[in-house]
């Protein structure tokens, strides 16, 4: 990985090519941005073009090679051991990076997904942060800057990642998947910027399983109550999907907000159900749209507390089709 | 030797250095020069703003081997041991990788033993409060009475972690948040050794930035020059740091204020083509409004606003459209959906519903208003009941005495349960009803709808009860003997609050008693609203097919067809014309 390879982020790119030949590389980065745009890859191509033999991040030679492979001994990862990052793990690293580098003229450790950090470790890499050893390049990744410790935040120097803008996630989809324009506009709008979510598991549900949740969505009416409770099992059953299904719903009423608003459809995601937007819209009213939407908002936070799915769905469905 | 970030390189190595911190520092150097040195200290305040930096130079200046001075002289062996951080008598130990008691059993060890060359043994201990309970328990002892050449010096960003006992052994120090202009004014000094060029509105930009810490300030101006060299222009700052065009901001502003809903998702989309964060994006909305409100509530809102003053007569302008009230609440919405962006998984969309929600808020009206003309109308309303009654019982509330009205038995509890000729009771005897109460049975029905308003459910249960007795404070209420009503009634809990309810209502202690009557009881019990409703209505439908039969299309009807009138029936309860 170069920095050329990867997509978007320009701005990101300059500067650590600028602090890199300015000599000014702090020793403590912390990017920051939503999952799946990059930050990871940048990371490795910074160590790259750190310990690249030719001073370039070739790819070649044999350091670009072992960071590729993850195996450069002068580059150390740290990433959650369950659901958190303990301080055994942190006081491993600290004694990694009291070392002097082997081979490459830094120590660079990769701290991936730092909010999970748990609050002895968070604290624990204090010290280290504030002041490592020569030759240490600390770098932090993570999707939640405000879960992290304000002490580790003021510690770093912060790079803030972009989502990938939608156009540019467009034109890599219909490259790398070989579809078309309106799947490629639907998926980048559902993906939200995020090149793991628009090429992962998603993809599917992003666009076959989609327009049959919609049309079973508004076929419901308030006056039968059965179908309405099949399908809230049917959602609740899903728990994996869930939350993905939550966001297509949002991104429909969404949708509906946008067209009443007279906004064109290049903002709209469900550009393939123009009718079907069409025809809902005029049954509703701004306030009742944003009360679907706050009910959806409702529900997604909820379901992150642990309360019984198919109740809190069932609820959903009845305020959404109220 | 590698690069160091700024706040490293220019870390306060004198008291002089340290900035904004003189509360401090003084208070050091007059312990240090009138020799009344603690043993103990706690630094405590927020992220970057000196407390390691004053430990270390506290420490130097303690063990400086030109003296105990409060200007350590930074060439002696000591002083320079301790800047380079390899001091052998200053121990700087991490106290959230050190959290165990094993860890202060062998500080307790060391610090039996004289200092290696120095005057002081001094430990440092930073983020001292991850120790744990036991750790700090183990150090309490030492730290009361340690060694003559032992000195302790905590740093915190947390001190409520810590035990009140190791408080109480420290002379504390709270460190605080350093000023804009302080900031300010260190970057320039910074910025000139480091021989950059920078405009002092770019500088001003990275100052805020840091929030009153020092080194978040640093920290920034640290990217700002590793990514434009020495010579820094003030649009790559902006963009830097991820500043939203101004204009774009009023445009925003506006639309909300204006209630043009599709200016303002224009601007959304607009905020996301420029790849901003729109978090950031609500967090300057917040901003914004906040000057408007300052605007409005405040004469001369200059000194409270670090604006330019073209913008200053901007938001002016802005705000001269809207209320204060109506300012205010855009305001909350908007603090409530920084909080919410946060979080969010799909922030466009939480930040377009916001706004949406915003620019179609009903106009406000101002609530000192609204309650005139509610109390307006109420006067107008009231006529004779309820206003009177407030007007005869305050003076009996005065009179009062709450004591013995509490121990007056409950309700409930004097209810001749299934006897239906209760009503009887010779209380009224016992006790004469008092004169002043002004209060009758025509009352009653407001009482009801006053406890509806409150209480729906037991409004409806009164609804089917008989004002038996209503000579205030006395108020007996009957329920046909063996109904529903009356069954609920006496439930004690239903009682005290219709009780309650009374009680607020007449604004003077009542003595509330239910009854059973019997259900024929005619003519002697006034009937309950819902059987006067009853009747009103069958008066009525009488009237009305009265009405009916009499009207001359129907009686012209019935002659010329010949018919017959099967069944009456009214179309419409509300409208006559049905």
């Amino acid at each position: 990985m170069t920095f050329a390879s990867i997509i978007g982020h320009d701005r990101q790119k300059d500067l650590l090519r600028r602090a890199l030949s300015s000599g000014r590389l702090p020793h403590a980065y912390l990017f920051e941005g939503p999952a799946g745009v990059g930050k990871r890859l940048i990371a490795l191509a910074l160590a790259r073009a750190i310990f690249c033999q030719q001073g370039n991040g070739c790819g070649d030679c044999a350091a670009c090679r072992k960071v590729d492979h993850h195996n450069h001994p002068d580059l150390h990862f740290v990433e959650a051991d369950g659901s958190a990052i303990k301080i055994e793990q942190i006081r491993t690293m600290q004694k990694e990076l009291s070392y002097r580098p082997l081979e490459a003229p830094k120590k660079i450790c990769v701290i991936d997904d730092a909010e999970k950090l748990n609050l002895a470790a968070g604290n624990a890499l204090l010290k280290t942060l504030e002041e490592p050893a020569a030759n240490t390049l600390i770098i932090l990744l993570t999707a939640r800057p405000d879960a992290l410790l304000i002490t580790i935040r003021s510690r770093c120097q912060r790079l803030p990642f972009a989502r990938i803008e939608r156009k540019r996630l467009m034109e890599v989809l219909c490259e790398q998947l070989a579809i078309d324009e309106t799947e490629a506009h639907i998926l980048a709008s559902l993906a939200n910027g995020s090149f793991k979510k628009a090429l992962g598991k998603d993809r599917d549900l992003y666009i076959e399983g989609r327009r049959e949740l919609l049309k079973t969505l508004t076929g419901l009416s308030p006056g039968s109550v059965l179908p309405l409770f099949n399908f809230a099992e049917k959602l609740a059953q899903d728990k994996e999907m869930l939350p993905e299904i939550l966001e297509i719903f949002q991104a429909f009423y969404r949708d509906l907000l946008l067209y009443r608003h007279g906004r064109p459809e290049s903002e709209l995601v469900n550009i393939d159900l123009m009718e079907k937007i069409h025809r809902v819209a005029n049954d509703e009213s701004t306030p009742s749209l944003l009360g679907k939407l706050s009910a959806l908002d409702q529900t997604r936070r909820q379901l992150a507390r642990n309360v019984n799915r198919q109740l809190a769905v069932e609820v959903l469905l009845m305020h959404l089709v109220a | 030797m590698s690069y160091l970030v700024l706040a490293r390189k220019y870390r306060p190595q004198s008291f002089e250095d340290l900035v904004g911190q003189e509360h401090v520092s003084r208070t050091l150097v007059n312990a240090i020069n009138s020799g009344r040195v603690h043993h103990a200290f706690l630094f405590t305040g927020a992220r970057g703003v000196g407390k390691t930096s004053a430990a270390r130079i506290f420490a130097k200046a303690l063990n400086c081997e030109r003296g105990l001075s409060p200007q350590p002289c930074q060439q002696c062996p000591s002083c320079l041991e301790i800047t380079a951080g390899q001091g052998l008598d200053v121990f700087e130990i991490d106290g959230a990788s050190n959290t165990g008691v094993d860890d202060i059993r062998e500080l307790r060890e060391n610090i039996r033993y004289l200092p290696s060359h120095s005057r002081f043994k001094i430990f440092i201990i930073d983020e001292v409060h991850m120790l744990s309970i036991n750790a700090f328990n183990a150090l309490l002892k030492t730290l009361e009475e340690p060694p003559a050449h032992a000195k302790f010096i905590f740093a915190t960003t947390e001190p409520h972690k810590i035990p009140i006992t190791i408080l109480s052994r420290c002379q504390r120090f709270d460190f605080r948040k350093i000023s804009l202009l302080a900031i300010t004014e260190h970057l320039r000094k910074m910025v000139n050794a480091e021989q950059v060029e920078i405009s002092d509105r770019s500088l001003a930009l990275v100052a805020r930035r840091g929030e009153g810490s020092m080194r978040d300030a640093l920290s920034t101006l640290d990217q700002v020059l590793a990514f434009c060299g020495n010579r820094v222009a003030d649009e790559e700052v902006q963009g830097l740091l991820g500043m939203v065009d101004r204009r774009l901001l009023l445009d925003t502003v506006e639309g909300i204020v204006e209630h043009d809903s599709r200016r303002v998702l224009d601007s959304v989309r607009r905020v996301d083509d420029l790849g901003h964060s729109f978090r950031r994006f609500c967090q300057e909305l917040v901003e914004s409004f906040r000057a408007l409100v300052l605007i409005k509530v405040v004469e001369e809102p200059g000194d409270l606003l670090e604006t330019t003053v073209d913008e200053l007569a901007q938001l002016q302008q802005l705000a001269d459209r809207g209320g204060v009230e109506d300012l205010q609440r855009v305001l909350t919405l908007l603090v409530k959906a920084e909080a919410e962006l946060a979080g969010s998984t799909f922030p466009r969309l939480t930040l377009e519903m916001t706004l949406v929600r915003l620019t179609h808020l009903p106009p406000g009206k101002e609530i000192g208003a609204l309650l005139r003309k509610v109390e307006d109308l109420e006067r107008r309303l009231a006529g004779s009941g309820p206003v009177a009654v407030v007007a005869a019982g305050s003076p009996l509330a005065a009179e009062k005495s709450p004591p013995v009205h509490r121990e007056e038995p409950r309700p409930t509890k004097v209810v001749p349960v299934a006897e239906s000729t209760a009503v009887a009771e010779p209380i009224a005897a016992v006790e004469p009803p008092l004169a002043a109460s002004a209060a009758d049975q025509a009352s009653w029905p407001e009482l009801v709808q006053h406890v509806r308003k409150e209480r729906p459910r037991i409004g409806s249960i009164l609804e089917h009860g008989r004002p038996v007795r209503f000579a205030l404070p006395e108020l007996e209420v009957g329920f046909v003997a063996g109904s529903f009503h009356l069954e609920q009634m006496k439930d004690a809990e239903t009682a005290e609050i219709f009780q309650e309810l009374a009680e607020g209502f007449f604004r003077q202690p009542l003595k509330v008693r239910i009854v059973a009557v019997d259900g024929d009881y005619g003519d002697r019990v006034p009937p309950s609203l819902a059987e006067e409703r009853r009747s009103r209505e069958t008066g009525r439908k009488e009237q009305l097919e009265q009405e009916a039969r009499n009207h001359p299309v129907v009686k012209a009807a019935q002659e010329i067809l010949g018919g017959e009138i099967v069944e009456i029936k009214p179309i419409d309860k509300e409208s006559p014309q049905g």
